[in-house]
């Protein structure tokens, strides 16, 4: 009676051995860096503010740019995005805007100076875009003059 | 009854001889190797605007014998935990049609890796690159705070 059932079994180990000739494996590992970079549209930005710039009765005359935007990629968790010049007392007042990112938040509107401030909150671990809003403001009473900022965008923990 | 077990014993014996002699020829003819060892890849750069760059390693092969059938090799990996992309595909094909590049995916069903291997006379092995390509996004992070990923890849020879 036992004669059967070891005869399936022997069966069963042919059919198997049949399909599958052999295996091999190895192992493969993948390793990714802290990837951080950073990009500004090429070109400078200029803010002439000139007599069409000015409003009878106002002392504070102002122009904008938005012609330049901001590119970024960064696989790191928890990350802001600061902005500073280069220019420790500018003459005349610079301040910037992040608009419309395609991650994370824009922080308020800041004056620039050499002091890094926030930019973009809230962009960690992501690929994204925005516009760069440059606004140059300039009193009445300040005269003529130049300033020439050199800006600076820093990837970093938040 | 005696006589029953009597002639079970014998064939017992000659259906276990047969048995441990298939063992026997499959392990001298299961004959796959995966030769350069273990391998690792590593993300490392990216241009502003676009997701990392894919890392592309063929230091490894497969090598395989011929059978008394047509037969396939599948491909399948276990790693646990994984968090990053692992394709592979077979270049530089000795016998056989390497299949579309394969994504490898932790607990995947073994999938076809290079179909149509020749059978034999006459004997002998073939070999096949394998190329690996491994990617990230900037979204799955990276490996100083989620760890690497360690595929256990492996390769199986079996009937088509």
């Amino acid at each position: 009676m036992k004669t059967p059932i070891i005869i399936a079994l022997v069966l069963t180990g042919f059919s198997t051995s049949m399909a599958q000739f052999g295996t091999a494996n190895h192992d493969v590992t993948v390793q990714v860096a802290t990837i951080t970079v950073l990009q500004v549209s090429a070109g400078s930005v200029t803010l002439n503010i000139a007599s069409s710039s000015a409003v009878a009765g106002q002392d504070i005359m102002s122009v904008s740019d938005q012609s330049t935007s901001l590119l970024w990629g960064t696989n790191s968790s928890s990350q802001k995005i600061t902005i500073n010049s280069s220019l420790v007392a500018p003459t005349f007042t610079l301040k910037a805007l992040a608009l419309n990112p395609t991650q994370g938040l824009s922080a308020a509107e800041a004056t620039l100076n050499s002091t890094p401030v926030d930019f973009l909150l809230n962009i960690g671990r992501s690929l994204g875009s925005c516009s760069i809003q440059y606004t140059g403001m300039a009193l009445a009473s300040q005269g003529t003059g130049t300033d020439s900022h050199t800006i600076t965008f820093t990837i970093q923990t938040q | 009854m005696i006589m029953k077990n009597r002639i079970a014993v014998p064939v017992m014996k000659v259906l276990q001889l047969l048995f441990l002699l298939s063992v026997t020829a499959e392990l001298a003819l299961g004959q796959i190797t995966v030769n350069g060892g273990n391998i690792s890849l590593a993300v490392t750069t990216a241009i502003a605007g676009s997701e990392p760059n894919a890392v592309i390693n063929v230091v490894a092969e497969v090598r395989y014998q011929r059978q008394t059938v047509v037969t396939k090799i599948t491909v399948a990996t276990i790693c646990p935990g994984q968090r990053f992309n692992l394709n592979v595909s077979a270049t530089s094909v000795g016998g056989g049609t390497a299949a579309p590049q394969v994504s490898l995916v932790n607990g995947m069903l073994a999938t076809d890796f290079l179909t149509g291997v020749p059978l034999r006379p006459p004997g002998g092995f073939f070999t096949a690159s394998l190329q690996y390509v491994a990617s990230s996004t900037f979204a799955q992070g990276n490996s100083a705070e989620l760890g690497n990923d360690v595929h256990t890849v492996t390769y199986t020879l079996v009937a088509q």
